[in-house]
C-alpha cells in the first residue's frame, strides 16, 4: 500500500507563493530579470514568466500541475504568464480565509478539518460557476465601453504601438522596448494582407515564425532589422553564384535528382541465367541513373533555370552537373522554410519521379548570399505576383549580446505576435476558442470534468448571448481591466451559509493585480484607483475619447492591454484553481512519479524547442 | 563576424561594479540602465562624425594604415611570442595577403578571393611566405622533371574514383559468381583514364579516393595525379584552374569542364613536401605559409591570422581605424563627461531624473572606459590623461613629479608627443573639460590602431550585457 497523504488547503497555498515569489521579480513595469545558475555553470537570464517556471525544478506534482497550465495558457495567448500565478494565489488565499474564518460565522461547516477541506472545493465550483457563465457579460458590459477597438488601419500609429509597447514592457528591459514594438510594427505592416482580415495574417506570422526569423548574437540588440524576401538558412552548395540574370529561376526538390536504384532492403540480382551481357553489368545501372540525371539537367536548362532548392542532400554527380550548368543548388533546406518559400512562392514542389513543367518554376527578383552573424545564408525576394502583391515578404534578423538574450528577444516578439492573434480573434470563433482554452488548461490536470463549462452555458438565464468581444478590443493598462471588473462583479455581503461571495473573493484577486504593479508607491494605487471609480461614476467623461485622438493623457502612458487575453487569463486561472483544489490526495508510487516529472522535463524541453505545433 | 574585443568583458564588469558603487550613491538600476544607455548613444554618434578626432581614415593608397592595424592586432596576442622583427614580418605578409585577395581589374560587384594558409611547425617564424596560387601538401614521390612552365590541362573530380558506386543505393547487390563486379568497375574507371589521357589531360585531382590501379594507368601516362584533396581545397583550386568539378563516370567529359594551371613545381618547408599550382591569368586566390617553433604558439599564431584577415576585411565596409593605446577609450570618457556636463538639465529632464543622478550615471560611465585604459598597464606604472586632447599616457611606477612634467614621450596611440604640460591621474578626479581634436596635418602617425567596426561593436554589447546584468532582480541557484 503506498503512503498517502491529504493535501490541506494551506500546503496547496504555500506551493503557490513558492512560485509568486520567484515569478513576482519579473512582474510588471518595475520588473527585471531572474538569473538561474546551475551548477554545470550554465546561467541562464529571463524575464519571461514562462520560461522561468519551467526552468525550476518542481519536486512536488501539483505546482508541475500549476505550472503546465501556465504553460499551456500562454501558449495559446502568449500573455500573461506571470499575471497567472499571481491571481492564483490570491485567490487561493482568499478561499483559504474564508474557510478558515468559516467556522466563527457559519453553522453547516463545522470547525474540523474536513469542513475546511470540504469548503475549499464548494467555492472552486461555484467560481468556475461564475466565471464561465457570466464573466464574459461582466466584461462586455462593464469593461468594454471604457475600452475601444483598434483597427488595423490604426495598427502604425500610436495605439498599436502602444499595445505591443506595454507588452514588451512586461517582457524586455525597458531600454528595447520602444525598438522592438518599432520593429515588430514593422513587420506587421509588411505583412499586412490589404484584403482580408488582420486575424489571418497574424495567424500566418505565428505559423511560420520559425522560418520567418534568423537569430544572431553577438551583436548590440540595435542591430536587429528587417531584411526583404526570405531568409533560407543554408548556404550555397555550388561554389558559383546564380546569375545577374532577372527574373531568377528557381525549382524546388523534395526529392533526389538522380534515382537512387536500391533503396534498403532490395536486392538486386546480376549475371544469374544469361550470359554476361552488356545488361547484365553493374555498369550498366550507375550509368543508367547518371544518364536520368543528365535529362533532369537538361530539362532544368531548357526552361531557363538557375536555383534550385532541395529538402535533402544531393548526389555528388547532381552537384557537379548542377555546377556545370551554371544553376545554383541550395540542398538540406529545412521543411518548415520550404513550406514558406512554397506558399510565397506559389510553386509546385518537384517530387519523385514526376516530369518538370512550367508550374514547377517560379520566379524571384533576386536571391543572394548573405552573412548574419559569421553564417553565410541565401537571402531570395519574391517577384510581384497576383499572390504576392498582397504582402510585402520580409525576414526578421535579431540581434542580441548572447545567445540567451536574442532567444528571449525572440520568444518575445513571436508571444507579440499570438497575443495580437488572440486580440484579434474573429467575433464568431470566440465561443469555440473559449472552449478550445478550457480544454486545454484541462489536459494537464489531473481529474476534472468538463462540464460545468457547457452546462453553465446552457442555463445561461439570457439565452445565448455568447462571449462578443470586437476583434482588436483594448483598455488602458495599468490595472484599469481589474479596477474595473472587480467593481462590477456581484457583490452580495455574504451567501446563505454566512461565507463570502465567490464574486467577492474574485474581485478581491483582481485587486491584488494593480496592488502589485504599484507595489513601490501604494500612493500610485490609490490614485489609479480613484481615478477610474471617478470615470466610472461620471460617464461624461470617458478617457477612451482621450486615447481615440492620440492625447496622451495620463492613463495613457500605461500603455494598452487586450481584453480577449485577459478574459481568457481569468477563465485558464479560475480552471487551474479549481482543478487544484479538486485533488484530494497525492498518491506517491515511486515508479510513477519518477516516470512523471521525467515525462514533465521532456514535455516542456520538447515544447520550446518546437514552436510550430498549436 | 561577432567578435568581441577582448575590451568587451573589462566594460562589462566594470560598469555594474561601478553601478554598485553608484548605488550607494542612490542611483537607482533602471535609472542607470537609461544613463548607460544614453552615454552609449553618445559614443557611437560621436565616433560617426566626421570631426572626431579619435578615428583614422584608412587610405588604400597606402599601406601604412593598414600595416599599423594589423600590427596592433598581431601585438595584441603574446601568446604567440613573436620578436618586434618577426611581428612586422607577419603583418606585412598579412597586407600582403589582404591586398592579393581583391581583384583588380573587374567592374560590378566584386567577389574576395581567398587566402589559403597552411601551417609548417619547427621552421622559424621568418620562414613564413606568401605564395600566389595553392599549395598542397602531398605524400607521393613528385617527379621534379614534371615541373615545367608550360600550361598544364586539369581536371578536377568531386566524386570518388574508387568504384565504389555509392549512387546506386542502400541496398545489396548479388551477382553471379562467374560475373565479377569489381572488374566491371575498374574497366568503367579505366575507360574514364583513358579518355583523360586522349584528352591531353596532365594534372588529374580528386576530391576524394582514386583507385590504384587507376593511378598507376593515369601515372605511366605522365599524368600528376593528387587525391583525398579534402573539401576545403576543392573551391580554391576550382577558381584557380577556372573550371567547376567534374562527378559523373559514364558520360564523355566536355570540354568545358577542363581547367588550366601553370607552373608546377615541388616545394619543400621542413618535412612538408608540397606542390604548387599557379593560375594562368589572375586569379585571386593565394597560400600563406605560416611557420612557428612548436604546435601551440602555431596554433595561436594561425588564430591571430585569421582575426588579421577579419578585421583587414572589415576596412572594405568600414574604411576608419580607431586610435589604440587606450586613446580612444580615455578620449571618448572625456568627450562624454564635457558632453554630459553640458546639456545635464535636459537630458536629465527627459530622462526623468535629477541633473546630479545624471551626472553620477555619468560619471560611473566614464569611470568605466577609464578602466578600460587603465588595463592596458601591466608593469604597475599608472595611466594619465592630458587634459587638452585627452589622449592616454603611462607613467612608469618610479617615475617622479619632476620626470612628468619634463614630457611623457609619446601617447598610447603614438599621435601626440608632450604637448601638455597638464595631466590627471586615469582614478582621479578632474574637471571636465572638452578634448581639442588635433590641430592640421602633424606628420605623425599613429603608431597602434584598433578596428573600427570590432570595437564600436564591442562597446555597444559591453553597455548592454552590463545594462542586463543591472536588470537581474533575483538569482536562482539550482543545486542538483
Amino acid at each position: 500500500m503506498p503512503p498517502s497523504e491529504r493535501l490541506p488547503l494551506e500546503q496547496v497555498l504555500e506551493i503557490v507563493s513558492a512560485l509568486e515569489a520567484v515569478v513576482l521579480r519579473s512582474f510588471g513595469p518595475e520588473g527585471g530579470q531572474v538569473l538561474f545558475t546551475r551548477d554545470t555553470g550554465q546561467a541562464m537570464l529571463s524575464r519571461s514568466g514562462t520560461c522561468i517556471l519551467s526552468a525550476l525544478h518542481l519536486e512536488h506534482p501539483l505546482a508541475r500541475v500549476v505550472v503546465e497550465s501556465v504553460w499551456k495558457h500562454s501558449r495559446g495567448t502568449g500573455d500573461g504568464s506571470k499575471t497567472f500565478i499571481l491571481l492564483l494565489a490570491s485567490l487561493l488565499r482568499g478561499i483559504s480565509k474564508a474557510t478558515s474564518r468559516g467556522p466563527s460565522a457559519s453553522h453547516a461547516y463545522g470547525f474540523t478539518e474536513a469542513a475546511k477541506a470540504a469548503a475549499a472545493p464548494y467555492f472552486a465550483n461555484k467560481l468556475l460557476e461564475l466565471v464561465s457563465s457570466d464573466l464574459d457579460d461582466l466584461i462586455a458590459v462593464n469593461v468594454v465601453p471604457y475600452g475601444f477597438c483598434v483597427s488595423l488601419e490604426d495598427f502604425t500609429t500610436h495605439s498599436g504601438r502602444l499595445l505591443l509597447a506595454s507588452f514588451f514592457h512586461t517582457r524586455v528591459s525597458h531600454v528595447h522596448c520602444s525598438y522592438l514594438s518599432e520593429l515588430t510594427c514593422e513587420m506587421l505592416n509588411r505583412w499586412k494582407y490589404k484584403s482580408d482580415l488582420p486575424y489571418i495574417s497574424f495567424q500566418f506570422l505565428s505559423d511560420n515564425f520559425p522560418a520567418l526569423h534568423t537569430p544572431v548574437s553577438g551583436f548590440p540588440v540595435s542591430s536587429s532589422r528587417l531584411i526583404e524576401g526570405q531568409v533560407i538558412h543554408r548556404d550555397f552548395a555550388t561554389p558559383c553564384l546564380p546569375s545577374k540574370q532577372q527574373p531568377v529561376k528557381v525549382v524546388v526538390f523534395t526529392d533526389y535528382m538522380q534515382p537512387i536504384l536500391l533503396s534498403t532492403g532490395d536486392v538486386l540480382k546480376l549475371g544469374y541465367g544469361g550470359g554476361v551481357t552488356p545488361e547484365s553489368s553493374i555498369v550498366h545501372f550507375s550509368a543508367w541513373t547518371e544518364r536520368s540525371l543528365e535529362s533532369v539537367i537538361a530539362e532544368l536548362q531548357s526552361l531557363g533555370v538557375s536555383l534550385l532548392l532541395s529538402a535533402v542532400k544531393q548526389s555528388d554527380a547532381a552537384v557537379a552537373l548542377a555546377t556545370q550548368a551554371h544553376m545554383s543548388l541550395v540542398e538540406c533546406v529545412s521543411e518548415e522554410e520550404l513550406s514558406l518559400f512554397v506558399q510565397l512562392s506559389g510553386v509546385t514542389p518537384v517530387s519523385r519521379g514526376c516530369t518538370i513543367q512550367l508550374e514547377h518554376v517560379a520566379a524571384l527578383s533576386f536571391c543572394r548570399p548573405i552573412l548574419l552573424g559569421g553564417h553565410r545564408y541565401v537571402q531570395v525576394a519574391f517577384c510581384e505576383s497576383p499572390k504576392s502583391s498582397k504582402v510585402n515578404p520580409c525576414s526578421l534578423v535579431i540581434c542580441g549580446p548572447g545567445e540567451g538574450q536574442t532567444d528571449q528577444y525572440i520568444c518575445a516578439i513571436r508571444d507579440a505576435v499570438c497575443m495580437l492573434m488572440t486580440t484579434w480573434e474573429p467575433k464568431h470563433t470566440s465561443e469555440t476558442t473559449a472552449s478550445r482554452g478550457t480544454l486545454q488548461s484541462d489536459k494537464g490536470t489531473a481529474s476534472l470534468d468538463m462540464t460545468p463549462t457547457f452546462q453553465s452555458t446552457a442555463n445561461k438565464p439570457y439565452g445565448l448571448k455568447k462571449c462578443v468581444f470586437e476583434p482588436g478590443c483594448v483598455i488602458p493598462a495599468g490595472g484599469t481591466f481589474e479596477f474595473l471588473l472587480s467593481r462590477a462583479l456581484p457583490n452580495p455581503s455574504s451567501d446563505t451559509n454566512g461565507l463570502p461571495s465567490v464574486s467577492q473573493l474574485l474581485a478581491n484577486a483582481l485587486l491584488s493585480v494593480p496592488r502589485q504593479i504599484y507595489s513601490h508607491s501604494p500612493k500610485l494605487f490609490l490614485q489609479a484607483q480613484t481615478r477610474i471609480m471617478s470615470l466610472v461614476q461620471n460617464p461624461s467623461n470617458p478617457f477612451s475619447l482621450g486615447l481615440k485622438e492620440s492625447t496622451p493623457g495620463p492613463m495613457v502612458d500605461l500603455g494598452l492591454e487586450s481584453v480577449t487575453c485577459k478574459y481568457q487569463l481569468i477563465l485558464a486561472v479560475v480552471q487551474c484553481a479549481t482543478s487544484v483544489l479538486r485533488v484530494d490526495t497525492v498518491l506517491h508510487t515511486r515508479t510513477a512519479l519518477h516516470t512523471q516529472s521525467k515525462k514533465h522535463t521532456i514535455f516542456s524541453r520538447a515544447s520550446t524547442e518546437d514552436e510550430a505545433e498549436d | 563576424m561577432s567578435r568581441v574585443e577582448k575590451k568587451a568583458p573589462s566594460v562589462c564588469t566594470d560598469l555594474p561594479l561601478n553601478n554598485a558603487e553608484a548605488r550607494r550613491h542612490e542611483l537607482r538600476e533602471s535609472l542607470a540602465i537609461k544613463v548607460n544607455k544614453h552615454c552609449l548613444s553618445l559614443c557611437t554618434s560621436y565616433l560617426q562624425r566626421d570631426d572626431c578626432a579619435c578615428r583614422v581614415k584608412i587610405d588604400f593608397s597606402s599601406s601604412q594604415n593598414l600595416m599599423t592595424l594589423a600590427g596592433s592586432i598581431i601585438s595584441s596576442k603574446p601568446a604567440c611570442l613573436l620578436t618586434e622583427a618577426e611581428k612586422l614580418h607577419i603583418s606585412t605578409m598579412a597586407v600582403r595577403a589582404f591586398l592579393q585577395t581583391i581583384p583588380c581589374s573587374s567592374p560590378g560587384p566584386v567577389t574576395l578571393g581567398q587566402t589559403v594558409t597552411v601551417t609548417v611547425r619547427g621552421l622559424p617564424v621568418l620562414d613564413s611566405a606568401m605564395f600566389p596560387g595553392l599549395l598542397v601538401e602531398t605524400h607521393d614521390d613528385f617527379n621534379q622533371t614534371d615541373s615545367s612552365s608550360e600550361l598544364l590541362r586539369t581536371v578536377l573530380f568531386s566524386t570518388s574514383l574508387a568504384g565504389d558506386l555509392a549512387e546506386l543505393g542502400d541496398g545489396t547487390i548479388e551477382a553471379d559468381p562467374n560475373l565479377d563486379t569489381d572488374l566491371q568497375i575498374l574497366d568503367q574507371l579505366l575507360e574514364l583514364g583513358k579518355q583523360l589521357v586522349e584528352d591531353e589531360v596532365r594534372l588529374c585531382v580528386c576530391q576524394k579516393v582514386i583507385h590504384p590501379v587507376l593511378q598507376q594507368y593515369l601515372r605511366s601516362h605522365g599524368v600528376v595525379v593528387m587525391e583525398r584533396l579534402g573539401m576545403a581545397l576543392m573551391e580554391p583550386l576550382g577558381t584557380l584552374a577556372g573550371t567547376q568539378p567534374v562527378a559523373t563516370l559514364h558520360a564523355r567529359i566536355p570540354s568545358t569542364a577542363y581547367g588550366r594551371v601553370k607552373n608546377l613545381s615541388t616545394k619543400q618547408f621542413g618535412f612538408k613536401t608540397m606542390l604548387h599550382l599557379q593560375a594562368d591569368g589572375e586569379a585571386a586566390v593565394c597560400t600563406a605559409v605560416l611557420c612557428h617553433r612548436n604546435e601551440t604558439m602555431l596554433d595561436e599564431l594561425k588564430v591571430v591570422w585569421r582575426k588579421t584577415e577579419d578585421v583587414l576585411r572589415l576596412t572594405l565596409k568600414e574604411p576608419s581605424a580607431l586610435l589604440g593605446g587606450g586613446c580612444t577609450e580615455t578620449h571618448l570618457s572625456a568627450y562624454v563627461k564635457h558632453k554630459g556636463q553640458q546639456e545635464a538639465s535636459e537630458t536629465a529632464a527627459g530622462l526623468r531624473c535629477s541633473p546630479a543622478e545624471f551626472l553620477l550615471g555619468v560619471k560611473v560611465f566614464c569611470r568605466s572606459l577609464d578602466m578600460v585604459a587603465r588595463s592596458l598597464e601591466h608593469d604597475g606604472g599608472s595611466s594619465a590623461m592630458d587634459l587638452n586632447h585627452a589622449h592616454h599616457w603611462t607613467v612608469s611606477a618610479n617615475a617622479s613629479e619632476e620626470d612628468m612634467a619634463g614630457g611623457l614621450g609619446l601617447c598610447g596611440c603614438g599621435l601626440v608627443e608632450n604637448s601638455s604640460t597638464e595631466w590627471t591621474f586615469l582614478n582621479t578626479e578632474y574637471a571636465e573639460f572638452c578634448p581639442a581634436p588635433l590641430l592640421g596635418d602633424s606628420c605623425r602617425k599613429p603608431t597602434v590602431l584598433d578596428s573600427f567596426t570590432a570595437k564600436v561593436n564591442a562597446l555597444q554589447v559591453a553597455v548592454e550585457t552590463a545594462n542586463l546584468a543591472l536588470d537581474v532582480r533575483y538569482v536562482i541557484k539550482d543545486v542538483n
